[in-house]
């Protein structure tokens, strides 16, 4: 067992860090107070390659590997949650199961364009009455000659505001749940998809959570994307190896928070001597490192396992539960150490606070996570 | 054309130093390297050459030192040098700079380099005598602290770098050696196509011994890590004054302005 990373990957790490501090950091607070990460940075996220990293350079992607990934988007979102998900759900959402379950003319067409960053991936799935439970998707597709015609209406999606390229899950019929729902690649500047609004939130602010109408969309047939009824499995497919890219956006939250705190708390003084002096803040410190690289070892883990195509639904399903309580604990508690200055804008901590928690919640609720975990255990 | 970039990996220099046991260098473990600043000027510049002479030239970037060393090279390929070259030598931080410039001149020796580039000095040790060095152990033309570089026709025009913001102008036939300052050039992020790229290009790995047939000229005997800092530096008096004591501390002392 070797718990070190290669030295390609301290190559990537190294690379990503000096992009990140010198493109990202500086404006991480603008991105959060104007809601909008700018295009400039989208434009150069792309040319580094960070929006198609592990797919392969056939197609316009990096060809590195999960881990390699899971790396991009912890550093990414060491300083900007925002970007973070952008990139985790382009990447993993998006990209992911058309390179999974694409066919050979779909990969060619729809890939490099995302690969590239010319074009924002994401993944259309949440609706109103469907979000844990997406097998109850209401949105439903029919065919009419070589099309398709989907009507309905998705909420939440991540990266919606882009209008780019989606993988878009619809019914031939609800009363068959989860066996009827067909996955399909969908060019979100067709006629009649319409964005009803982008939603105003606590955290990830710079990200899109787009509400989508969907109104007599008719999608190539060409572009339904593995076999009709097969898209219940594509969607939870997807989601186990997007589980990764929360569990690193997550990671990269709590690290940011806890470099922070520690800086501050060896800067501050009180009663004449650092905080950091005091064994109340030294527990605290223990505590948030401890949690964080708990975390680091189980990403890595599951992103290690995908890589070496071994069975990992158990590990993301971990990874996510515990980078995200680990992000939500990390800051909260980088708040405290940071006293009255934590809670005002200008110190950050706030902001990734409030990035934080959503980890625990998108790509399935950290109690679906123990839903899962546990029905594994006991099957 | 044949291009050599000396390159060195040194520790953040903002990590916290201790003394070794021997007592003659900082004590390794725990420190995060990367590439010498100024070496990643080089390495920026050697690279922009190639891309104006059409692809032609082979780069070959060069470091001597432990395995740890092998990352700097690694980077150095993925911003676009072709090939690499590992002198390796867990003894590399004790060696003195005129050991460092033999080894770098007995491998260059045969090569026939039209140019090598290399960082005005590092920034741990900070001798900037190792390219001078090799430049005269070759028998090279020598132009230090550049901050401007053209090539054509086989001449370098080197801006460089003089006291007190003056710049002058030289100009050096090939075979030549140039040491590089900030303010060269910004240099380029890996990108990660190129850093999977990076993978496949050869580098060699040579033992120093095969290398070094010097004795240090220079030994260091002792290591001082600085004591740990007060409470900083306060600035008192009339504002005017005020501004300008700490524009010049945070040109002299820090990046923030750069
Ligand atoms: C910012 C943001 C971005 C998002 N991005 C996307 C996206 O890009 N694409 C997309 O399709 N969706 C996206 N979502 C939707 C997200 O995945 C869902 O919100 C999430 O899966 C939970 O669904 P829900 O909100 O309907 O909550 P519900 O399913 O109604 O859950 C409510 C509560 O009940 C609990 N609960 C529900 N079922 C169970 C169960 N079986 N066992 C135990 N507890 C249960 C939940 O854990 C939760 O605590 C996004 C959401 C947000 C807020």
């Amino acid at each position: 067992m070797n718990f070190e990373l290669s030295q390609d990957h301290k190559v990537l790490q190294d690379a990503v860090r000096d992009f990140v501090t010198r493109e990202i950091k500086p404006i991480a607070m603008q991105i959060d107070e104007e809601h909008m990460i700018p295009d400039e940075l989208v434009r150069k996220m792309g040319e580094m390659g960070f929006l198609g990293s592990y797919l392969p350079d056939e197609y316009g992607g990096a060809g590195l590997d999960m881990l390699s990934y899971a790396i991009v988007v912890e550093e990414v979102s060491k300083a900007c949650g925002s970007s973070g998900v952008l990139i985790s759900a382009h990447t993993s959402l998006a990209c992911g199961p058309i390179y999974t379950f694409g066919t050979e003319e779909q990969k060619k067409k729809w890939l490099p364009p995302l690969n590239s960053g010319a074009i924002i991936g994401c993944f259309l799935l949440t609706e109103p009455d469907a979000g844990s439970d997406a097998g109850a998707i209401a949105t439903t597709y029919r065919r009419e000659g070589d099309e398709y015609v989907v009507n309905g209406a998705k909420i939440f999606i991540t990266n919606g505001g882009y209008k780019g390229t989606g993988v878009l899950f619809a019914t031939s019929d609800r009363s068959l749940k989860h066996k009827g729902v067909s996955a399909f690649i969908i060019d979100l500047q067709t006629p009649g998809v319409e964005i009803l609004k982008n939603e105003k939130k606590l955290g990830i602010r710079g990200s899109y959570t787009t509400a989508f109408a969907l109104d007599d969309v008719r999608i190539p047939a060409e572009n339904l994307l593995g076999a009709e009824g097969q898209g219940f499995k594509i969607a939870m497919d997807t989601l186990n190896g997007g589980r990764i890219g929360i569990a690193s956006q997550a990671l990269g939250i709590a690290e940011g928070a806890f470099e922070r705190a520690l800086a501050y708390s060896k800067e501050r003084k009180q009663f004449g001597a650092p905080i950091c002096d005091l064994q109340a803040i030294q527990f605290k410190l223990a505590d948030m490192y401890a949690r964080i690289e708990t975390s680091k070892l189980m990403t890595y883990k599951a992103a290690c396992l995908k890589d070496s195509k071994k069975s990992y639904t158990m590990e993301s399903a971990m990874c996510k539960m515990l980078a995200s309580e680990a992000a939500t604990y990390v800051t909260k508690e980088a708040i405290q150490i940071h006293g009255g200055y934590g809670f005002i804008c200008d110190y950050e901590v706030e902001r990734m606070y409030r990035d934080a928690k959503i980890t625990e919640i998108y790509e399935g609720t950290n109690e679906v996570q123990r839903v899962v975990i546990s029905k594994l255990l006991l099957s | 054309m044949k291009i050599l970039v000396c390159i060195k990996q040194v520790p953040d220099m903002e990590s916290r130093f201790k003394a070794n046991s021997q007592g003659v260098w900082f004590e390794e473990t725990d420190l995060a390297f990367r590439m010498n600043e100024y070496d990643e000027y080089a390495v920026e510049q050697a690279v922009q050459l190639k891309e104006q002479l059409g692809d032609a030239p082979e780069v070959t970037v060069l470091s001597i030192g432990p395995d740890r060393v092998v990352e700097a090279i690694k980077k150095a390929l993925a911003m676009g040098c072709d090939r690499g070259v590992h002198v390796q030598d867990p003894a590399a931080a004790t060696r003195d700079p005129w050991q460092i410039a033999s080894i770098i001149a007995s491998h260059a020796g045969d090569k026939g380099y039209d140019l090598i580039l290399t960082g005005m000095q590092s920034q741990d040790r900070g001798s900037a005598q190792v390219g001078v060095t090799v430049a005269e152990e070759l028998g090279y033309a020598c132009a230090t602290t550049l901050v401007g570089f053209a090539f054509s026709d086989g001449t370098v025009t080197a801006k460089r770098e003089l006291e007190g913001g003056i710049k002058g102008v030289v100009r050096l036939r090939t075979p030549a050696l140039v040491t590089c300052q900030l303010g060269l050039n910004v240099p380029r992020y890996p990108t990660l196509p190129n850093i999977m790229k990076a993978k496949k290009k050869e580098i060699q790995t040579i033992a120093v011994a095969e290398l070094l047939k010097e004795e240090p000229l220079a030994t260091t005997v002792s290591f001082h890590p600085p004591a740990r800092k007060g409470g900083g530096i306060v600035l008192e008096g009339d504002v005017g004054v005020l501004v300008d004591q700490l524009l010049g501390i945070l040109k002299d002392k820090t990046a923030v302005l750069r």
